[in-house]
Formats: C-alpha cells, sequence, structure tokens
C-alpha cells in the first residue's frame, strides 16, 4: 500500500475532495433532521408549561455569541435567527453561568428582554431558561416565556425544563458526532493511504461499521468506494495506476459531458 | 436589628436542587450542646448592621446607583482573561461599578437589606467570552482574599472537575486567611465546586420569605437553606423582579454572617458556623444545656 500510495498524493487528494463533499453535504443535511427535533422538543416544552413561547439558542464558539435556533409561540419569526452577545440578557446570564433561572415581574427593564423586546416587540413577563449542557460544557440555552396560566415559572417548571434541554443537548451532540465522523473518515482515509496497510485495512472496517451504524447512505457509498479503492491497491502498482486512470478517465468524461438544463 | 422569626414553616412545593433537606417532611432538628446551645441571635447579631464587614459579591458586577444598594459598593475589579499574567487572569478597576445582567446587584441588595452598614465590593466574572470563565472565577476568590474581604458572596460554581484541585486550594486559603466563602450550590443536581467543600458555606434555597429563617442540614453537600424562592430582588437598570434559584439564598447567609463577624470581629470562619448552626431556625438547645 505505502509502495502504491508513495508516488500519488493525487488519490490521496481525490478521495479527501470526495470525502469533504460527503462531509459538506452532512452538514447541509443534518442540521435539517436535527433542528426539526429541536423544533418539537421547544414546542412540546411550550405546551408542556403552558408557556406563550418557547426558544433554543445555541452558542456560537467563534464570535462567543448565542444564536436562536428554533422558536414557537409569540414572536418566533422575528427571533429565529437573531444573534445575542453573551454579556447580555437573560440567555447570555444562564450561559455565562451554566445556572437555570426563573424571573418575572420586572419592572421598567429595558435589557431584560432585549433579546426580543428590540426586535419583535414581544415583552413577556416571566421567563424560565436552563443552559444545555453536553458533559460539563454549555452549548445553548432553552427558554420558555410567559407561563400563561400563573404569574412566575416554578421550581418543578426548572426541573422539568431540565429533562427538555438534555433531550435537546442529546440531539445536537448526536448531530455534532455526525459531523466529526466525516473528518474521522478523512482522518482515516489519509493514513491509510500513508500508513501501515493491516492497521489502514482495521481502521477502515472501523469506520465503516461506525457508518453503516450511523446508516447515512452517502457515508456508506463514501466507504464502499474507499473500501474498493483499498482492494485494488492491494493488487500492486501497476493495477493501482490502471485504477486511477481509469477513474480519471471516467471523471474528465463526466466533466466533458453536456448536461442538459444547466 | 431585631432576631427574625424563627416560627415560620416551609410551604410543601417542588424545590431546587439540594433543597430537599430542607423541606418540612425531611428537615431535622438539631440539637445545640452544651455551651453552644446558649448561643442565641441576640447574642449572635442583635443590634449589628454589619458596621466594617467588608464582603465581596463575586458574580456579574453590581449597579453601584441602585436604589437598593443605598450607595453601599466601596470598590469594584473586573476580572478578566489574560493568558500571560499570573493566574492567567487581570484585573481592571471597575469605578464605579456596574453589572451586566442584575445577578450581582440582586444579590449586593439582599446582603444590604440584611446588614446595611457592611461594605460591598462588586467582582465581575462572567461576560462576553465563556473561555476561561472559570479562570475569572477564581480570579474572583483570589481577588478577595489578597483585598482582605471579609466575606465572599459566591453564586456562582464549577462543574468541571480539572478544576476542582485549583478552587480546593483557594478554599483553603481563604478559610486560614479568615475569609468567608458563601457559595451557592447550582440549581442542577450535579458537583458544582466549590460549594462542596467543607471550608466553605454552601446555601440552597427553601420556600420561606423571612430573611432571617435559615436552616442548618449537617448531611452533606449543603449545610444551610435560605430563601431563594419567588424573591423580589434588585435588578439591572434600577428595576427589580421576582427571581428564583439557590443563588438568591447564598447572600441570605452572607448578610447574616456580616453581622456576626461586625459584632463578633474574633471569630474564626469555623467558630461563625457554629454561631450560625447554633441560631438556625431547626436548632433547639439538647436537654441540659444552660439555656434550657
Amino acid at each position: 500500500m505505502s509502495q502504491a500510495a508513495s508516488g500519488d498524493d493525487r488519490l490521496t487528494l481525490e478521495l479527501k475532495h470526495l470525502l469533504t463533499s460527503v462531509e459538506a453535504s452532512g452538514v447541509a443535511l443534518l442540521p435539517a433532521s436535527n433542528l426539526e427535533l429541536l423544533q418539537t422538543v421547544v414546542e412540546a416544552a411550550a405546551q408542556i408549561f403552558g408557556a406563550a413561547a418557547a426558544s433554543i439558542c445555541l452558542l456560537d464558539d467563534a464570535d462567543q455569541s448565542l444564536e436562536f435556533k428554533v422558536a414557537f409561540g409569540a414572536g418566533r419569526d422575528e427571533v429565529l435567527g437573531m444573534r445575542i452577545p453573551l454579556d447580555r440578557g437573560i440567555a447570555g446570564y444562564v450561559a455565562s453561568t451554566g445556572q437555570p433561572i426563573a424571573i418575572s415581574n420586572v419592572s421598567q427593564d429595558v435589557r431584560f428582554n432585549q433579546e426580543f423586546a428590540q426586535s419583535t416587540g414581544y415583552v413577556p413577563a416571566s421567563i424560565l431558561a436552563t443552559p444545555l449542557m453536553i458533559n460539563d460544557r454549555v452549548i445553548g440555552v432553552m427558554e420558555v416565556l410567559d407561563k400563561i396560566d400563573a404569574a412566575s415559572f416554578g421550581m418543578q417548571d426548572m426541573e422539568l425544563l431540565g429533562v427538555f434541554a438534555r433531550q435537546a443537548a442529546l440531539a445536537i451532540e448526536q448531530a455534532q458526532q455526525m459531523n466529526g465522523l466525516a473528518q474521522v473518515l478523512v482522518n482515516g482515509i489519509d493514513q491509510l493511504l500513508k500508513g501501515d496497510s493491516a492497521e489502514g485495512q482495521t481502521l477502515l472496517s472501523e469506520i465503516a461499521d461506525e457508518a453503516l451504524d450511523h446508516g447515512q447512505a452517502e457515508y456508506q457509498q463514501a466507504m464502499a468506494l474507499a473500501g474498493l479503492l483499498f482492494e485494488i491497491g492491494q493488487a500492486g502498482e501497476a493495477e493501482w495506476r490502471l485504477c486511477l486512470d481509469v477513474l480519471a478517465g471516467l471523471r474528465d468524461y463526466l466533466r466533458s459531458r453536456p448536461r442538459f438544463g444547466r | 436589628m431585631t432576631p427574625g422569626d424563627q416560627s415560620e414553616e416551609p410551604q410543601t412545593r417542588a424545590l431546587p436542587a439540594w433543597s430537599s433537606q430542607f423541606s418540612p417532611e425531611s428537615l431535622r432538628e438539631i440539637a445545640a450542646l452544651g455551651p453552644i446551645g446558649e448561643i442565641d441571635r441576640q447574642w449572635a447579631w442583635g443590634g449589628s448592621r454589619g458596621e466594617g464587614v467588608r464582603v465581596a459579591v463575586i458574580d456579574s458586577g453590581i449597579e453601584h446607583d441602585h436604589p437598593a444598594i443605598e450607595g453601599c459598593v466601596h470598590g469594584g475589579t473586573v476580572v478578566e482573561v489574560e493568558e500571560q499574567a499570573s493566574g492567567k487572569v487581570r484585573y481592571v478597576d471597575d469605578d464605579p461599578p456596574t453589572d451586566i445582567f442584575g445577578h450581582g446587584t440582586a444579590c449586593a441588595a439582599i446582603i444590604h437589606a440584611i446588614a446595611p452598614a457592611a461594605e460591598l465590593y462588586s467582582v465581575r466574572v462572567i461576560g462576553r467570552d465563556l473561555t476561561g470563565k472559570a479562570l475569572q472565577f477564581a480570579g474572583g476568590i483570589r481577588w478577595a482574599i489578597d483585598q482582605g474581604m471579609s466575606i465572599a458572596n459566591m453564586s456562582l460554581s464549577t462543574s468541571r472537575s480539572e478544576y476542582y484541585g485549583l478552587f480546593h486550594e483557594l478554599a483553603d486559603e481563604a478559610y486560614f486567611r479568615n475569609v468567608m466563602l458563601v457559595s451557592a450550590v447550582n440549581n442542577i443536581p450535579a458537583p458544582s465546586y466549590p460549594s462542596l467543600y467543607s471550608s466553605v458555606v454552601s446555601v440552597a434555597a427553601h420556600n420561606g420569605h423571612d430573611p432571617f429563617t435559615y436552616y442548618y442540614n449537617p448531611s452533606p453537600p449543603v449545610e444551610f437553606g435560605a430563601p431563594g424562592i419567588d424573591v423580589e430582588v434588585a435588578w439591572l437598570n434600577k428595576s427589580t423582579s421576582v427571581s428564583t434559584g439557590n443563588s438568591f439564598a447564598a447572600p441570605h447567609i452572607a448578610g447574616i454572617i456580616a453581622l456576626i463577624r461586625a459584632k463578633h470581629p474574633e471569630l474564626t470562619p469555623f467558630q461563625v458556623k457554629t454561631v450560625l448552626l447554633a441560631c438556625a431556625a431547626n436548632t433547639r438547645p439538647s436537654a441540659g444545656s444552660p439555656a434550657t
């Protein structure tokens, strides 16, 4: 394998390109299903708590802000996609401290409801907010707003919202693992082409198993292709070269082919 | 200062994490043995207003001109992450002190309502960036120790085990340097540091509203229960709010400690804890104590 791979970084690059594409499509696809699940969580939370609205915002590590990813009820359309800095509002406090908080009856306070009031005109009278945690790391905040049949959210609500928050965090964690898997694939193929073949084979089958477990068609296709290339590479230098030529020819043909509708 | 009403009973309601030991069904009566049974609230803090006691509020800052604080904030610092600095934090003067969330102001106002002559210091350790927040928090405790604070109120905690040692060391140093750390336990039932250490005074919320009604719990992890549910508190921009959480219970105990330390400055942290035990609403002098 090392013999075959030594002269051909191009294959590595091609595979990386392929798998990066898979990864990219995975990133695009996964959050969609993930967001649906989160949407279900906030809707269920709003209904169970008897709240006028509910939302989840997630921490963006890059710019240390919170972005509202899903929302339900009053102010929904306005709040979606909104970003708030970590040093503002109830959500900022909860993300900064990892502490849930219930607050109501705020007098004369604009900043209290800043994340909503500024763009939505919706000013809740009561808020219950709890952190979304993966292990001991805060990844976001879940809020329920305006308890309909009471002046404030109670401790029971705080505990129950914690249960919802764990479900939401779990969904997010799984999505992150899926995204991470694509990276593992890229790294795995890299090692496979550069390193010891037996170790590479083991790694490949492990990765394949994991991909199958996750049931992603794109990953399975990528793994089938990678497995095929690996097997051909094992046959020898000439066979490997032939395989590359065939694939390159196929690619060139596909590129030159007229595409209707474009 | 009139000793508070000890007759208030907690109501049956869902409680924050760690609060169940202060519910009526599980609250234990504590016997104060021997001379400890002689200590009462009148002796402990009767007539005290917390004069001269310096209390650091390690939180989101304090709004210095909030009417509920009545000008009792004597200084402030903002603890920021600085990779090259000692302890990886730097201290920026916060003059006059400000609050970014309202939470620190709420805690400060609770302390001030109980100990109106205590000097409050704003130590802001949160905001803007989550990176290194445990180090900022640790830096806040370090500041309180180095500045010779008598009490540090901490409504924050960390659950990250890699900081167990750092906070343990700080809590021990504070204890031996006569700084009392009053720590709210997390509202989430998970380990939180430094609230779990025996050298700090750990506090959870009970349902009552009388600021002087607090309970002692002899079984770890939480030693004291104080009001923290639907408490009317000061909030940002000179406002008030009704808030719930263990973090509003801790400043009640911090305020009472300020009263005790003003009246009995010679008491060390473990002696103050004993006085707190003796004066808890669920403590009774044991049979045979001089007070019985």
